[in-house]
């Protein structure tokens, strides 16, 4: 049905906010220009450590039916409510300190799977039990102003999750989760101490993959109890947004709660020029698989769960994939670029006719012109979005009724990849 | 940036012409060095001649047949049906038209088939796809272009990838030829993409196939030979005598009831009611292929099965014993499907169009299970085991493990995702198409 999403005006506002804030922090295309400038507006952004400070807070999210969520989550130092939680970024062989806060009226925690010999206030941690009764999976920081150090040593690079130990069937959902990006030792720039992994460090994209159960939100709100044999999820998210907030910078001011874009943007790979390819890690903290798949290209998975596909002698064992099956509690380590092999170009045309443009239906991000860094004739009527020619392709969840929100659809677990020509737009 | 000064139609002269003034001249050819991140090796693409497409598709709406539910529900089978007798579900899809008259193709608006025509590729070879919308005929209201997106081509530039944001798309009554050059040999599917939670679960997928270049040549292994392969593997390690398209979709009869009665479903609440292979849940799956095109260009139901005129893909497995089978898995349902062959291991060679050999590292393995998301692929081997000696062929048991994702009245079986291997003592002929 004709009820294409990126054509409300609140889509196509997005979009000319997006574009507008690209091109005044990108004057040169170069991403280290807009990183100079202040908070970046594409890419992970790293809260960087090995010192943590997280403290829970509630607040409220925007979703792309237009609903306002009340949701859970955990902030870095004196940051107000955010979903997800912060990006905490370390180094291979630091002492990682996490002081959990706990300004909530019930206990929280927080596990950090993959991680080894964890110490809470400087004592082995583990499960809690009540007797013969499991009461949380971690040490927690008690309700009503508590808090609790976490501490261990982050012995292997990767990607991992760090997520709530206490009542996770409620507190996860809600929001309490988060990232951890442990660089190798041997080189910033790779995923793994491994130079088979390395990226181009402007190029670091995450996808922290979510759900929401509004009815779940709603009970925490009212002060509810909530019997998860009920969650049902009506909303699914990358790092925290549903399309078309995806695409739109970091910080957007008009998502206060929801500080994490997942624009990934890419030039093309040339063997001299362009050689490295984008990192994207993958996350998930829903409850089934989600089937991720980005357009284009396929990606290159390097290592799954904070591990490198390699064997035991070393063997490289990465391999390509078209679909990502991110489990729940999974991270996949993946390495993506695109060319195009065809070289195709108004001197080598592609090997068809182009049709009356009178004949097409124009996609609000299509430039009007099959070749990148070239635009084309829109039909009158048609509001483009393309900036210079350049391209886009979908990165979207296959299971797809979930890239809708609540019965909207083109919506949900979606964002898109932007390909600028090799310079940059002009 | 440089705007074409063309308004209107712009033909490929224009372009060679606009070429021609000066603009930046490509990279050309060898301009890829480095096997970086799945980037292919530089290789020469036989051009098709002319600009006649090698496949004509149409994208419509239609009806198609599944059993009746254990419980009645409103929504199936669907009281708007035009012959309740035959058909119990609305869908959209595509009908291959290639070398049909223009009064032919007209005549197949509402004769959607589900899965859609599956078709394949030579590694090298250009192809050309042209689709055709036809609209849709139970609802005049809807206006819906349709494109075809080739779910894994690696490298796609977005004119020929058919999402609809940041491309074309297919309006009513229009066409638009899709231009694939394929270097990567494997398994990959099909779907439209314009609405697309909508579109693909009414049925708008099918399975695509890249053949190797080593097709052709031939490798002796395990002490048979062969001419056909999966990979370009060097060694014949994926060597098959016959191969069969496994595509599995899945049914929600309340979200096809809501198309055909002008509703819209809350695809939040999904839940299908039906798992299929190639487009029927069993036992239909082992019913024939349908018998081609009548004189109108409409479909032939297989032998023996009138409901099944529209969804003409038999997923019967017939094998003489000792011989190489190749079964490609896709999958454009929305859940991950458990399929287990009962009784025979299978080698997975390839996933998502990869050959599962990294360098010389041979990472494919042995399972009788494959469990297989949405928007994957799998390619699996298996060896047909020797023949019991028994009357007619030996049967065994392809189906989705998780039983409770399609349910039916009947007996053990009616109504799931599940197909029969008839392994034959050697009396099989050689087979002359896939799925055959």
């Amino acid at each position: 049905m004709q009820k294409h999403s990126l054509l409300n005006p609140k889509v196509l506002a997005i979009l000319v906010l997006l574009l507008a804030l690209v091109v005044s922090l990108m004057p040169f295309g170069g991403p280290s220009v807009a990183k100079a400038q202040g908070p970046q507006s594409e890419g992970m952004v790293c809260t960087n450590g090995p010192s943590f400070n997280l403290t829970s807070h509630d607040g409220y999210i925007g979703t792309p039916d237009g609903n306002v969520v009340y949701m859970w989550g955990l902030s870095s130092g004196s940051d107000s409510f955010q979903y997800p939680g912060p990006v905490l970024c370390v180094t291979e062989g630091d002492t990682v300190t996490v002081i959990l806060h706990n300004t909530f009226d019930r206990d929280i925690s927080l596990i950090f799977p993959g991680q080894e010999n964890v110490l809470a206030d400087g004592q082995p941690d583990g499960p809690i039990f009540s007797g013969v009764d499991l009461v949380s999976l971690a040490k927690v920081a008690p309700a009503n102003g508590g808090s609790v150090t976490y501490s261990f040593v982050a012995n292997d690079p990767g990607t991992f999750l760090y997520q709530s130990g206490t009542d996770p069937s409620i507190q996860v959902p809600m929001g309490l989760f988060g990232a951890i990006v442990v660089r190798p030792a041997l080189h910033p720039d790779w995923i793994y101490n491994d130079a088979d992994s390395a990226f181009n460090p402007n190029r670091e994209y995450l996808s922290l993959l979510s759900e929401v159960d509004p009815i779940l939100s709603q009970k925490m709100e009212a002060g509810l109890p909530f019997n998860s044999k009920n969650y049902h999820p009506r909303y699914w998210f990358v790092n925290g947004r549903g399309f078309p907030d995806t695409i739109a910078p970091n910080y957007a001011s008009w998502l206060p709660g929801q500080p994490y874009g997942s624009l990934t943007m890419l030039e093309p790979w040339e063997a001299t020029l362009n050689p490295l390819p984008a990192a994207i890690r993958y996350l998930s903290v829903g409850s089934i698989d989600y089937p991720f798949h980005p357009h284009g290209n396929n990606v290159r998975i390097v290592g799954r769960d904070g591990m490198p596909l390699e064997s035991d002698t070393l063997e490289n064992l990465a391999f390509d994939k078209y679909s990502i099956p991110v489990g729940p509690g999974q991270t996949w380590d993946a390495l993506f670029s695109w060319h195009d092999p065809e070289a195709y170009s108004l001197a080598n045309p592609v090997n068809v006719t182009f049709p009356n443009i009178m004949d097409m239906f124009f996609g609000p991000l299509f430039g009007g012109s099959p070749y990148l860094g070239e635009q084309g004739a829109i039909p009158v009527g048609v509001t483009s979005q393309n900036q210079c020619g350049e391209f886009y392709h979908i990165a979207h969840n296959h299971a797809l009724y979930q890239i809708t929100s609540w019965g909207v659809v083109m919506t949900g677990m979606a964002t898109y990849t932007r390909i600028d020509p090799p310079n940059g737009c002009p | 940036m440089k705007k074409s000064m063309f308004t209107g139609r712009v033909s490929r002269r224009d372009f060679l012409k606009l070429a021609g003034a000066g603009l930046i001249a490509s990279g050309g050819a060898g301009l890829v060095s480095k096997l970086v991140s799945g980037f292919i090796s530089p290789e020469a693409i036989a051009l098709a001649q002319g600009e006649l497409p090698d496949k004509v598709f149409a994208g419509t709406d239609g009806w198609m047949y599944l059993p009746p539910l254990p419980t009645p529900s409103p929504f199936h089978p669907d009281d708007l049906s035009p012959d309740p007798a035959l058909f119990t579900t609305y869908i959209f899809g595509f009908r291959d038209l290639t070398g049909q008259t223009e009064e032919q193709m007209l005549n197949q608006k509402m004769k959607a088939q589900h899965s859609a025509p599956m078709f394949w590729l030579q590694e090298g070879v250009e192809f050309k796809l042209q689709l055709r919308n036809l609209g849709l005929a139970m609802r005049p209201d809807l206006t819906d272009a349709h494109t075809v997106h080739f779910h894994g081509f690696k490298n796609a530039i977005p004119f020929f990838d058919g999402e609809p944001s940041s491309s074309i798309s297919v309006p009513m009554n229009r066409s638009f030829t899709y231009v694939y050059r394929p270097h990567d040999p494997g398994t990959y599917m099909f779907h439209c993409h314009v609405e697309d939670v909508e579109h693909v679960q009414m049925g708008m997928t099918g399975l695509v196939f890249v053949r190797p270049a080593q097709d052709g040549t031939s490798f002796v292994f395990g002490g048979s030979p062969f001419t056909k392969f999966a990979y370009n593997d060097g060694d014949g390690t994926t060597g098959f005598d016959r191969e069969f398209g496994m595509h599995l979709s899945e049914m929600w009869v309340d979200s096809h009831w809501a198309d055909s009665h002008i509703q819209l479903p809350e695809w939040s609440d999904y839940k299908p009611d039906f798992s299929m292979i190639n487009g029927r849940v069993y036992p239909d799956t082992i019913a024939p292929n349908g018998q081609g095109y009548d004189v109108n260009g409409d479909l032939i139901a297989p032998v023996g099965h009138p409901r099944l005129q529209y969804q003409p893909i038999s997923s019967l497995i017939t094998c003489n014993a000792g011989e190489s089978v190749l079964l490609r898995f896709t999958n454009l349902g929305f859940m991950q499907a458990s399929m287990t062959l009962d009784g025979i291991q299978m080698r997975v060679v390839g996933k998502d169009a990869t050959f599962l050999r990294n360098g010389a590292t041979d990472i494919s393995y042995l399972t009788n299970t494959i469990t297989i998301g949405a928007g994957e692929s799998f390619d699996t081997i298996f060896k047909a085991p020797a023949h019991s000696g028994g009357v007619g062929p030996d049967k065994y048991l392809l189906y989705n493990r998780n039983f409770v994702r399609s349910h039916s009245v009947g007996g053990f079986g009616e109504g799931k995702q599940m197909t029969e291997v008839h392994v034959y003592p050697g009396t099989l002929p050689a087979q002359t198409e896939p799925n055959t």
